[in-house]
This record gives structure tokens, C-alpha cells and sequence, in this order.
């Protein structure tokens, strides 16, 4: 669960994940801005191995959080951008409930609370120049969503997430965390 | 040495074997300790003995290596340090296509050090980027803190890049009957300049009483410059079997980058101070 600015924020996270993580790991995007071409639905697998889901489902499709179910039943980690769309760098928009049904639906799974610092920056939402700058990825500790309601859930979620926004420890990532 | 068609002097390499030598001591020594021990402090010793390695191996590769990886060593260098004050910087969203140009800058102001196209080299940035930018600044069309802008991206191109590519022109610089060449050159520059940090810190712990600049760096003493500018231009003077430079003009040399390396550490700490940093 990460907040979002960047089409940089994926590859971030993909670019931090030990490799054993990274086969098994799938980013959550949205169909209708990457699945425009075959092209583009290529490199998403490629590199992202991407779960395209629809933001306006057809009735027949089946639905995102069934999508989404089906790849956490089978194992894979998935990551997802809860505001459901790249907001403006350091504004972190309210998330969108569908993340809170997964974790109800699965509660024997964690999730990870991440936070990207700095990409909205480098290449935010309508620009085209890509800036080389300092950015950050913060993990957070895995944590069990409570239970609760749909709308408990999302809270703890969003608020695990904030808690990375101020900087901390791992501001200076020269040395591990003991 | 020879290697291929390339020649590494003798005397560049016996420096790196004691940088060498000095750093697999400490390194072993350090990684005993760290077991015994096992504190946050020991951990840092390692890790940052661990960062020495790659600063040394980046030098070596630079001193000791053919122009071309050389060259793109000290770019990259630069790069890091532009990237390093871009992202501090506080910079407006209009600026974007600014920042974008000065990146530019960089391959373009290392290949004409690379070709030694002295004249171009000197005026690229200087005349160029500080037109090309504040005009690119314009067409976005945004005028709250242009100004700011206009003047702060330039010159931190010449802070991070002129400077730093002046470096290679090093490589092309001949002297009748020095034999040695660039990287001997870049050797000694950065040994005595890193030294100077060294000599300037330790004296000032040891005996620094009265500051000279106390709003801007603290830590900085007349105790602790005297002695330094004193350690390092004897140092320079050990060390001027890598360059053409007779005993009196080593002693300058050492003496002027004593100074020039005061000179600049006040300048960083005053900037760094400025960005709250």
C-alpha cells in the first residue's frame, strides 16, 4: 500500500525489492491508461508483471476486487496505490475503499505500508521531463488489518501509510536499522 | 606499468598500494572489532570503511585509468552533485525544463574536456547556460521568484560541473620532461585536499579555541587553519614526486590548496546552513 505521484513509483518499489520478492510481486494499475496498446500491455507484464483492472467495468468483466482476491489466493503480492490515481506530490488524497474489502476479504494477509518520497518531483502527474532528484521509498514494518468495517480498515491503512510520510531513521539509509 | 597501450606510472601506483594497504587494515581490523563489540558505533566504523573502498576504487579508476573512464567517473560525480542541490534547492514547478537543461549541461561540458576544446570548455556554462537557462526559465512563462531561479540554477552548474570538469583538463596539460601526466596530477590534488580536511579537523579538536566564523561553522577555528594550511603544504611538499613542481612551487601549491579547500568548506557550510540543512 503506497501513496501515489509517479509513474516512477512502481519502479521504485519494483527497483527495491529483493529478487525473490520481485518474481511474485504484481503492481495494480489501471486498464485504461496502460492497456492501451499490446505494447504497452507488454512492457506492464514485463516489467510490472501488471494486473490491469478497469476503472469503469463493463458488466460482464468481472469485477477488480475479484481480480485482485484471485492473485492473493494465489500467492502473489500485490502492489497498490489506494488513492487510485497519481495525486500532487506531498498531498496524500483520501484512499479508496476498495483496498480496505480486500484486506477484509484476507486477513490472514499484511500488508506493507509504504511510503514514496520525492517522485512527484521527478516525473509528476502531466509532465514530460524526467528530473533526476534525491527521492526515498520508506517500508514500513508488514502489519493484520484490524477488524472492523470496511471504513476502520481503510483508516488504519491510510494512517499506517502517514505515519511514513514524516522523515525518520531511515532518512539516512547508510546504516541498518539494529 | 605498462597495460595494453596503457602506461600507469610507478609512483601512482605505490600511492595506491599504501591507500590500498591502509584501507585492508582498517578494514580488518574494524570487522574484528565490529564482532567483538556488535554496537551502533562499530557498525558505523564498517560501513563507512565499506564507503572508502568505493570513493578509493572511483579514485583509482580516475588516477590510474584510460581518459575515457576517467571522464566519466568525474561526470558522474558531477551529476551526483547537481542532483544532490536540485533536490534541495526548493525549486518552483516552472523550472522543470530549466533543471532539465542543466543536466544537459553536463555530458556537453565533459565532452569538451574530454576533447580538450579549451576555449568552448571555458565559455560553455559561463556565457551559454547562463542565457540558455534563465531564457528557457521564461518561456514557461511563470514570473514569481524567476529571478531566484535564473540566478540559482547557473550557478549551481558552476558549482558542481565547471568546477569539478576542470579536472580533466588536467589530463591534457604537458610540462617538458614530466613524464607522469594526468593522473598523477589528480592524485595528488586529491590526497592533498582530502588531507587538508583531515589536518584542518584534527587541529581544530585539539586546540581550536578561537572561531572564525561561529555563525556559519562552529567547528571551524584559526587554530585550526593555521595548523592545517601548515600540515598541508608540507604535505604537498612530500608528495611532489607526482608532479613537475620544484620544492618552492610545491609548497605553494600546498599552501593555495590549504586555502582554496578552507575556502570552499565555508562556502558549502554557509549554503548548507542557508537550505537548513
Amino acid at each position: 500500500m503506497a501513496n501515489h505521484n509517479s509513474h516512477f513509483d512502481s519502479v521504485a518499489i519494483m527497483a527495491a525489492l529483493p529478487n525473490h520478492k520481485f518474481k511474485s510481486t504484481r503492481a495494480v494499475a489501471a486498464d485504461e491508461y496502460f492497456g492501451k496498446s499490446a505494447l504497452s500491455r507488454w512492457l506492464m507484464s514485463f516489467f510490472f508483471h501488471a494486473v490491469l483492472i478497469k476503472r469503469n467495468p463493463d458488466e460482464n468483466d468481472p469485477s477488480a476486487i475479484d481480480l485482485l482476491d484471485a492473485e492473493l489466493k494465489n500467492g502473489k503480492s500485490l502492489i497498490i496505490y489506494p488513492e487510485g490515481t497519481r495525486g500532487t506530490d506531498g498531498v496524500m488524497k483520501d484512499f479508496k475503499s476498495g483496498v480496505a474489502v480486500l484486506l477484509k476479504k484476507n486477513p490472514q494477509i499484511p500488508f506493507v505500508p509504504v511510503y514514496l518520497d520525492g517522485f512527484g518531483k521527478v516525473l509528476p502527474k502531466n509532465a514530460y521531463l524526467i528530473i533526476p532528484l534525491v527521492c526515498k521509498v520508506r517500508f514500513g514494518e508488514p502489519v493484520y488489518a484490524k477488524q472492523g468495517d470496511v471504513g476502520e480498515i481503510l483508516d488504519y491503512v491510510q494512517s499506517e501509510v502517514q505515519k511514513l510520510q514524516s522523515p525518520d531513521a531511515r532518512n539516512n539509509n547508510h546504516f541498518e536499522l539494529e | 606499468m605498462k597495460i595494453g597501450t596503457h602506461y600507469i606510472p610507478l609512483e601512482v601506483l605505490y600511492t595506491l598500494a599504501v591507500v590500498f594497504g591502509v584501507l585492508i587494515i582498517c578494514s580488518t581490523v574494524f570487522a574484528i572489532y565490529h564482532h567483538k563489540a556488535k554496537s551502533t558505533f562499530s557498525k558505523e566504523l564498517v560501513v563507512r570503511t565499506k564507503s572508502w573502498w568505493y570513493i578509493s576504487l572511483g579514485v583509482s579508476l580516475v588516477v590510474a585509468g584510460p581518459l575515457l573512464p576517467a571522464t566519466l567517473v568525474l561526470a558522474y560525480v558531477s551529476f551526483v552533485a547537481l542532483r544532490e542541490m536540485f533536490s534541495i534547492g526548493y525549486f518552483r514547478e516552472s523550472d522543470r525544463a530549466g533543471l532539465f537543461l542543466a543536466y544537459i549541461a553536463v555530458p556537453v561540458q565533459y565532452y569538451l574536456a574530454y576533447h580538450n576544446h579549451y576555449e568552448q570548455f571555458l565559455y560553455f556554462i559561463p556565457a551559454f547556460m547562463f542565457v540558455g537557462i534563465p531564457f528557457i526559465l521564461v518561456t514557461a512563462g511563470q514570473i514569481p521568484k524567476i529571478v531566484r531561479s535564473m540566478s540559482l540554477i547557473p550557478s549551481t552548474l558552476i558549482l558542481t560541473v565547471y568546477m569539478i570538469s576542470h579536472m580533466v583538463l588536467l589530463y591534457h596539460v604537458e610540462f617538458p620532461d614530466y613524464e607522469l601526466g594526468g593522473g598523477s596530477l589528480i592524485l595528488f590534488l586529491i590526497i592533498v585536499t582530502s588531507f587538508n580536511d583531515v589536518f584542518q579537523f584534527t587541529w581544530g579538536k585539539l586546540f581550536g579555541k578561537h572561531k572564525i566564523m561561529p555563525l556559519i561553522s562552529p567547528n571551524k577555528t584559526w587554530e585550526g587553519l593555521i595548523g592545517g594550511i601548515i600540515c598541508t603544504t608540507l604535505l604537498a611538499y612530500f608528495m611532489r614526486f607526482l608532479t613537475p613542481l620544484n620544492p618552492m612551487e610545491s609548497l605553494i601549491v600546498g599552501f593555495v590548496l590549504a586555502l582554496g579547500g578552507y575556502i570552499g568548506g565555508a562556502l558549502m557550510s554557509a549554503i548548507k546552513r542557508d537550505l537548513g540543512i
